[in-house]
């Protein structure tokens, strides 16, 4: 790659963007725009704290728990935090002055919430002609579903994926409760709101962008729809086989829970895997010799295959097998398997990032890399409120005695209220669903 | 008629796979010119490991709106062409091995020599630098590394893959986002970029993965494959797939505090008061009980029956749909997803429709994938200004030809 650091200016130096946003979707979005070199304001409530699931390391509130749970503060990497009650007036004003001095307001929150705060797209246009605003609920912000509650898990059966997925010989019921339409959501968004930001540039029109995070990774999908139009068969569960390559799967190595991937796309690729499994002979055994061979001899084939696998390290077998160009991949974990990987440090992948009260640890760096663009270094995810004077004061302009007077009423504050959760409690008392405390 | 979002954006594309061309696509549909350069000379690699319809599915999908032209770049000729199409671009996006655009001439730093805004999207399985950057790679091999794999799937059985092509998709949509970050770059300061875009780094660097990484760097604490039905932990009871009367449905309550909603779902309130429900602890020590008076009120009813009694009740829930189930579904027919395209060859289909619309800019009509070379003479002539003849002389020197 060329020199770095030709230009000063990151894509987005300049833009401010206010995120509204728990969980994935919207937080991940906001750490990519950072990325990019925008300044992302986290919006958040000392009466509604999504800074779970808690983990936190310590039970003294003097630790401040809930700006140390990894999770949140790897997903809210190098943002700016403030807290806001939006449901009272003098919130929501501070946030329409905040939204004034900005380009982008972004949430992932239910259908409506925004609306309920009056910082609708139309209210937020009111304030500012050109805001830019992103509303990503899980079907989007019209359509019979638009006011169903849904999350990752949900989007992921409804957007045709769990039933692609799990163990083809057990019922779907074993599936994992791993989900992946946020992060796809995510990366949407951020294109949503540059091709806007861009936009803007030529027309000086700002933008409402609607999307739902079911069509977002719908999108993602698109052979299977097509697959089904094509021939009226819905795709059946393939596991870890594919009914176009063999041996195709999962192999067991040396060691407890140790794994590679491998996958042979074609006869050439078999004779190599043949070799370097110093079993040429096995190459001409006429029940492995062609793919459809191989394919109706998978179960054997996948015997042979384990039983030379078991005895090498997952690196070692992906080694042998890459230099023969099949291939051919160690299952890592996310944690030390990954730190270990010599190709993500030779890329220069993590970062060491300090955190005023989580302390300094190696995080996850940037998934791209820009040539032209001076390095990106992350700063840790905000305290809750940490920001709260700088944003509303130095930035918005409102008084140090408003400040205080805001943060006594608790429309401010740096710490959660007691019972502060994500609404399901305070909600089911609400509808005396449970008794009141 | 506003113009499309991204009209006036000029887009080359030398890609195979699913990831690079995904990122083409993404600017295509929403209204950039994408000019995909095939070989005249022999069927591309298109997908030729897959069955017929998965690689016509992937063929019609991502190549939705594009324009193709075919070049035989063995040739000087060939080359020169690709280079003057590169540079009367705004954005290259290529996905050959780490150093075989500099083969072919259109390297980054010939092209930024001229063209210094042009923004290069390079997407490789691993990237254009370290160890594994000649490494080769399919969905599955590359899931496996990226940390996904090893929590998806039973303790005791080998982790799995998700289904779908997920890992490469997640990449294109990754991709997409950096190459419009960097044209926002361009419009700001005038200077292109080269992004280097891994499909191993993507998924590694995928929220899912990175929240766990956070969790282990703070605490140690390492993922694991966990058996949805028998894990004891934190808030882990009616969660998951579950059996219906006539399917399956996922059900998500969320944690405790969701509980008396799901007592409330299941028409039996009383059970909040039930001595081995009280606490979360006793409702985890008697998970096994909850989850079969739960499936027994599931069996009687429909994924539809129970998607509007979970909504009812204010509990995330969903039901496990197929293709066709979704595509008549009642809210994606209302917001117009699916888009119906008529592809001379393959007919008149149901298409997966935009991941989000915009209020400032009208949708475009979508044409279907082109045949290879379709726009050859579009673009040679509209776009580079060769004559009728210097068209003929490249068809017959086989530099060009129509599919």
């Amino acid at each position: 790659m060329p020199d770095a650091a030709k230009s000063p200016a990151r894509p987005l130096e300049g833009i401010r963007a206010l995120e509204l946003a728990e969980i994935w979707a919207g937080p991940f979005s906001g750490a990519l725009l950072t990325d990019l070199g925008a300044e992302v304001i986290k919006v958040e409530a000392i009466q509604r704290v999504a800074r779970n699931p808690a983990r936190p390391n310590s039970d003294d509130p003097a630790a401040k728990p809930w700006n140390t749970n990894g999770d949140f503060n790897a997903v809210n990497r190098n943002k700016v935090g403030l807290t806001l009650d939006l449901t009272t007036p003098s919130g929501a004003d501070a946030f329409k002055q905040l939204a004034n001095v900005s380009d982008v307001v972004l949430s992932n929150y239910a259908f409506g919430v925004m609306d309920r705060f009056g910082l609708g797209y139309e209210d937020l246009r009111k304030v500012k002609p050109d805001i830019i605003v992103i509303f990503m609920p899980g079907y989007g912000n019209t359509g019979p579903y638009r006011r169903y509650r849904s999350m990752g898990l949900v989007l992921d059966a409804v957007s045709g994926h769990t039933r692609l997925r799990g163990y083809p010989d057990l019922d779907l019921s074993y599936n994992s409760l791993v989900h992946h339409p946020d992060a796809v959501a995510a990366g949407n968004a951020v294109f949503s709101i540059c091709l806007s930001i861009l936009r803007r540039a030529r027309t000086g029109k700002g933008q409402f962008i609607d999307l739902a995070q079911s069509e977002s990774f719908m999108t993602n999908l698109g052979e299977v729809f097509l697959e089904y139009e094509l021939t009226g068969q819905s795709r059946s569960r393939r596991g870890n086989r594919h009914p176009a390559m063999s041996p195709h799967g999962v192999y067991p190595c040396a060691g407890e829970d140790q794994w590679v991937a491998i996958a042979v796309r074609t006869d050439e690729e078999w004779w190599e895997m043949c070799e370097a499994m110093r079993m040429p002979q096995l190459a001409h055994n006429p029940r492995f010799e062609t793919l459809p061979a191989r394919l109706r001899n998978q179960d054997e084939l996948d015997d042979i295959v384990s039983r030379w696998s078991r005895q090498l390290g997952r690196y070692h077998v992906t080694e042998l097998l890459q230099e023969r160009g099949v291939p051919a991949g160690p299952v890592l974990d996310c944690g030390a398997d990954t730190y270990d990987n010599p190709h993500l440090q030779d890329r220069d992948y993590f970062q060491v990032v300090d955190h005023p009260d989580a302390g300094t640890h190696l995080l996850s760096g940037q998934i791209w890399k820009m040539a032209n663009r001076p390095e990106v270094r992350h700063g840790p995810a905000p305290g809750l409120g940490q920001h709260n004077r700088h944003i509303l004061g130095d930035l918005v302009g409102i008084s140090s005695d408003v400040l205080d007077q805001m943060e006594r009423d608790q429309v401010i504050g740096t710490a959660p209220m007691p019972g502060a959760d994500m609404g399901g409690v305070r909600r089911a008392r609400a509808q005396g669903i449970v008794p009141p405390e | 008629m506003p113009q499309l979002a991204l009209d006036g954006i000029r887009v080359l594309e030398l890609t195979d796979g699913i990831a690079a061309p995904f990122c083409a696509k993404m600017l295509a549909d929403y209204g950039a010119e994408v000019i995909r350069v095939e070989s005249p000379r022999h069927t591309p690699r298109r997908y030729e490991h897959l069955n017929w319809a998965e690689s016509a599915g992937l063929y019609l999908h991502l190549n939705l709106n594009k324009k193709s032209v075919t070049l035989d770049l063995e040739l000087d000729r060939g080359r020169e062409l690709l280079l003057d199409l590169a540079l009367r671009s705004d954005v290259v996006i290529e996905s050959m091995r780490p150093g075989a655009a500099e083969g072919l001439g259109i390297g980054y730093e010939t092209l930024s020599a001229h063209r210094p805004d042009l923004v290069m999207t390079s997407v490789t399985p691993f990237g254009q630098t370290g160890p594994y950057r000649d490494w080769s790679f399919t969905e599955l091999s590359v899931f496996a590394m990226s940390g996904a794999m090893n929590r998806e799937g039973l303790p005791g059985r080998p982790p799995l893959r998700y289904g779908g092509e997920i890992a490469q998709y997640f990449t294109g949509v990754v991709a997409s986002a950096a190459t419009m970050g960097a044209l926002v770059g361009v419009a700001m300061t005038g200077i292109g970029d080269w992004v280097d875009i891994s499909i191993f780094e993507s998924m590694s660097g995928h929220p899912n993965q990175i929240a766990r990484r956070g969790a282990y760097a703070y605490l140690g604490e390492n993922d694991k494959r966990v058996d949805p039905r028998t894990t004891s932990g934190s808030e882990q009871y009616a969660i998951g797939t579950f059996r219906c009367a006539d399917g399956h449905f996922n059900f998500l309550p969320l944690g405790p505090r969701m509980w008396p909603y799901v007592a409330q779902l299941i028409g039996q309130p009383e059970l909040t008061q039930d001595p081995r429900f009280l606490t979360p602890e006793d409702r985890i020590e008697n998970r096994a009980e909850l989850e079969s008076i739960f499936q027994a009120w599931l069996d009687g009813h429909t994924r539809y029956e129970v998607f509007a009694a979970a909504q009812d009740a204010g509990l995330p829930s969903g039901p496990v749909l197929e293709p066709s189930e979704i595509m008549e579904d009642e809210h994606f027919i209302q917001r117009g997803y699916f888009q119906t395209i008529d592809h001379p060859d393959f007919g008149t289909l149901r298409y997966p429709g935009l991941p989000f619309t915009l209020s400032d800019a009208p949708k475009s009509e979508s044409t279907p994938a082109p045949k290879r070379g379709q726009h050859n003479r579009e673009v040679l002539t509209g776009l580079l200004g060769l004559s009728d003849e210097d068209i003929s002389a490249l068809s017959d020197r086989g530099i060009i030809s129509d599919a």
